[in-house]
């Protein structure tokens, strides 16, 4: 099954990047959108019996290493359907 | 005594650290592979500036796996001077050996200049040879060195005495104008409690020689022979 990690920075950590890519919007023409915060996407091909040993694993792997925790929060999505090797 | 030097797949300051600590400060220096399980003896350990391991995932996060990284901990452990240079600094940063993480300059540029850091302590193995308030010409470049801590860790370092570098201007003054990449006051560099681990993002060992334009580097290395000679801050090697 697949896990998928979105990492962001906290809420309370300023966003260079994100704000960056606001203000490229807002000169498009992008006037409705109001903030952006930039993170980063993983997914995690994993072999367990269950979606939830699945999400155990994810979330240890996120805190050890897929983000830091000192500036970073992190959400899983475990999608037990997903082919181990199919994209 | 002896410097050694760490050499991560895309360091690209090593040989600079290098040049610093033995032809220019005529002591004993060696390269350590980050493959390596041996510090090889030596008494000061610098971790250099690049791009350890491309930078993937996060600056120093992969750096932080490499073998001798767990030698590097020990040693630090054990009350060793270790130094970490821009990059360096980021890994000693994920290694959890100094607290805190960098965040994307908030110019979002990669800065290339020469600035001006205040020297604020003295007790540390790198700045033993400077004096309180001594300010420093040394060059940047970086793209993420927007230090960043909670405000209560950063509170705590302050208490501590642990922001050994701040960003200043000509009269030695932290100001918003001489802060080159946002960092949360000011904070140029920074030691651990034990006070024995640096981290700073300005490169001391490319301003040892009037050559390069700056010469203020070359009391960092200064500071690191002087403390190692007299005991103050000698590892258990």
């Amino acid at each position: 099954m697949r896990a998928r990690v979105f990492v962001t920075l906290k809420p309370s950590v300023f966003d260079p990047q994100g704000t960056t890519v606001a203000e490229g919007l807002h000169t498009l023409g992008f006037t409705a959108v109001k903030d952006v915060r930039q993170g980063k996407y993983f997914e995690l091909d994993i072999d367990t019996a269950t979606s939830e040993e699945a999400h155990r694993l994810a979330s240890e792997a996120a805190d050890k290493l897929l983000a830091n925790p000192v500036i970073e929060s992190y959400r899983i999505e475990v999608d037990p359907q997903a082919e181990e090797t199919g994209r | 005594m002896k410097f050694a030097v760490v050499v991560f797949p895309g360091s690209n300051c090593d040989h600079d650290a290098y040049h610093a600590a033995k032809h220019v400060l005529g002591q004993t220096a060696e390269f350590v592979w980050h493959k390596d399980t041996s510090l090889k003896g030596a008494d000061v350990v610098v971790l250099p500036g690049g791009f350890a391991h491309g930078d993937y995932l996060r600056t120093g996060a992969i750096a932080r796996f490499s073998p001798i990284m767990q030698e590097v901990t020990r040693f630090a452990g054990a009350g060793g001077p270790v130094l970490g240079i821009c990059n360096g600094f980021q890994v000693l940063l994920e290694a959890g050996l100094l607290p805190g993480a960098m965040l994307r300059n908030r110019s979002v540029k990669f800065q290339c200049e020469h600035v001006l850091i205040g020297v604020e302590h003295s007790d540390t193995p790198f700045t033993a040879s400077c004096h309180v308030g001594q300010v420093l010409r040394l060059p940047i470049a970086h793209g993420e060195g927007n230090y960043y801590a909670e405000p209560d860790v950063v509170e705590r370092l302050e208490a501590n005495r642990q922001v050994v570098f701040r960003y200043v201007n000509q009269a030695g003054e932290a100001t918003a104008g001489a802060n080159p990449n946002g960092s949360v006051h000011n904070i140029a560099g920074l030691c651990n409690e034990a006070r024995n681990v640096v981290g700073l993002m300005p490169h001391p060992e490319r301003a040892c020689e009037l050559v390069l334009g700056s010469t203020d580097g070359l009391v960092i290395f200064e500071s690191a022979v002087a403390s190692v000679s007299q005991g103050t801050f000698a590892g258990i090697q």
